[in-house]
């Protein structure tokens, strides 16, 4: 196992909380960078590498509010081994695919978020801010999915000119 | 030891489960060791370098808006010394005012000039006082220098004021020494110029030439400028005598209107 990408990626979900997530930010809805690549690594990666990887990004992630923590650890952990699991069932050569199961990650955090944070107005920040966070952080992943694919490359962008 | 890595390897899968699921009840359940120790360590080597650069950039950003209102701040500095400055020589010229004391019969109006007409050179001052504050045709204006011209034409809120350097405003004028009466003129060609002055007219480089009070415009006495230059040609019936005026026409600001006492 590969130790030093997921480092990279821990630093990575570090630089985005600490610094980057204010500058991608529209009308406070921003991208779910933590779950994103951890549905990425479950779905590419082996079991036990995608179910460490995701306690890992849980705990960087959780950081900055530790009583937050253990329901990031938990949920990240629980979305990176479900991930891997569907990663093994599902057709990965579909976009399709991936993008529901990269959307569902995103929504069940988002949801798991907002009830641990606050309950009152549940359903208003799931509209305002859960929702919209899944909509930006889905098009990163199409983005994302396509380059990974093969489907947008540098020649092919190149090529269009 | 080898039956340990086999268990090991068999087993890994599970084993992996084992600490991780060990690892998640310690985070949940011992808030206050287990939690802070972590989360301690994860923000320091993680998060720190990041917190830092962030800090970094956001005081280069704050440094850059506090130069940037500095800039302002001495802008506006320089501005108000500016206005100091000007205030402060303006309160020196007045001081030097206080010394000049206006003919008998005449108060001082102060005036300040709106515009100055020139074509060349200075020969009009528009002034901010007109008939409203009593100011009429005629009246003399000087600075603390001497005389500097008459007003010509007035309105409610302004005046007109004809400078000594307008050719058709003459002064009838006398040497300070000899008491020798000319007319003070100005000739675009030549310049100030002491006119009508007889050949045999005692006047040298440097007198001085007041005003004669004769023609009931002027004043007697109020200073118009100094001798600069005598030329008496043989045969010649009149002395020609060029003058430099007391005053600088081109930098005059604050102005008094002498005001009759009895008008």
């Amino acid at each position: 196992m590969k130790i030093i990408p997921y480092i990279l990626y821990l630093f990575l979900i570090a630089f985005y909380v600490t610094i980057f997530s204010d500058f991608v930010a529209i009308y406070g809805v921003t991208i779910d960078l933590v779950v994103f690549l951890v549905v990425a690594v479950g779905l590419f990666k082996d079991e036990i590498e995608a179910t460490w990887f995701g306690v890992a990004a849980g705990i960087v992630a959780g950081a900055t509010r530790l009583d937050l923590m253990p329901w990031d650890v938990l949920t990240i952990g629980v979305i990176a081994f479900a991930a891997n699991q569907m990663g093994t069932r599902i057709n990965l050569e579909s976009l399709l695919s991936k993008i529901i199961v990269l959307a569902t990650a995103v929504l069940l955090h988002g949801i798991v978020q907002t009830l641990v944070i606050s309950a009152d107005n549940f359903f208003y920040v799931l509209l305002r801010f859960v929702m919209p966070s899944m909509v930006y952080t889905v098009l990163l992943g199409v983005l994302f999915f396509l380059i990974k694919d093969g489907r947008i490359s540098w020649e092919k962008t190149k090529a269009l000119f | 030891m080898t039956w340990f890595w086999t268990v090991f390897h068999r087993n890994r899968r599970l084993l992996n489960f084992g600490l991780e699921i060990f690892l998640i009840i310690l985070i949940v359940f011992s808030g206050n060791t287990a939690r802070p120790f972590l989360g301690n360590l994860v923000l320091s080597i993680f998060h720190y370098p990041f917190a830092e650069l962030k800090e970094s950039i956001e005081g280069l950003h704050s440094v850059a808006e506090e130069n940037r209102n500095l800039k302002n701040i001495l802008a506006e500095s320089n501005l108000q010394r500016g206005f100091t400055e000007e205030a402060r020589r303006e309160n020196i010229r007045l001081r030097e005012f206080l010394g000049f004391d206006p003919p008998e019969n005449f108060t001082l109006v102060p005036v300040k000039i709106v515009s100055l007409e020139q074509n060349r050179y200075p020969y009009a001052a528009v002034i901010n006082k007109g008939k409203n504050d009593f100011i009429d045709i005629d009246c003399p204006v000087v600075n603390r220098f001497g005389l500097v011209g008459k007003v010509k034409e007035t309105m409610r809120e302004f005046a007109t004021v004809q400078l000594l350097t307008d050719p058709s405003n003459a002064v009838s004028a006398r040497t300070v020494e000899s008491r020798q009466i000319g007319i003070v003129r100005y000739v675009p060609s030549e310049g100030m110029i002491f006119d009508n002055l007889p050949a045999d007219a005692v006047i040298d480089k440097g007198d001085q030439i007041i005003s004669s009070g004769l023609g009931g415009v002027y004043p007697s006495g109020l200073s118009i400028a100094l001798v600069d230059s005598v030329l008496a040609n043989k045969g010649e019936i009149k002395k020609q005598v060029w003058l430099r005026p007391n005053v600088n026409f081109n930098e005059i600001e604050e102005l008094f209107v002498l005001k009759s006492v009895g008008k």
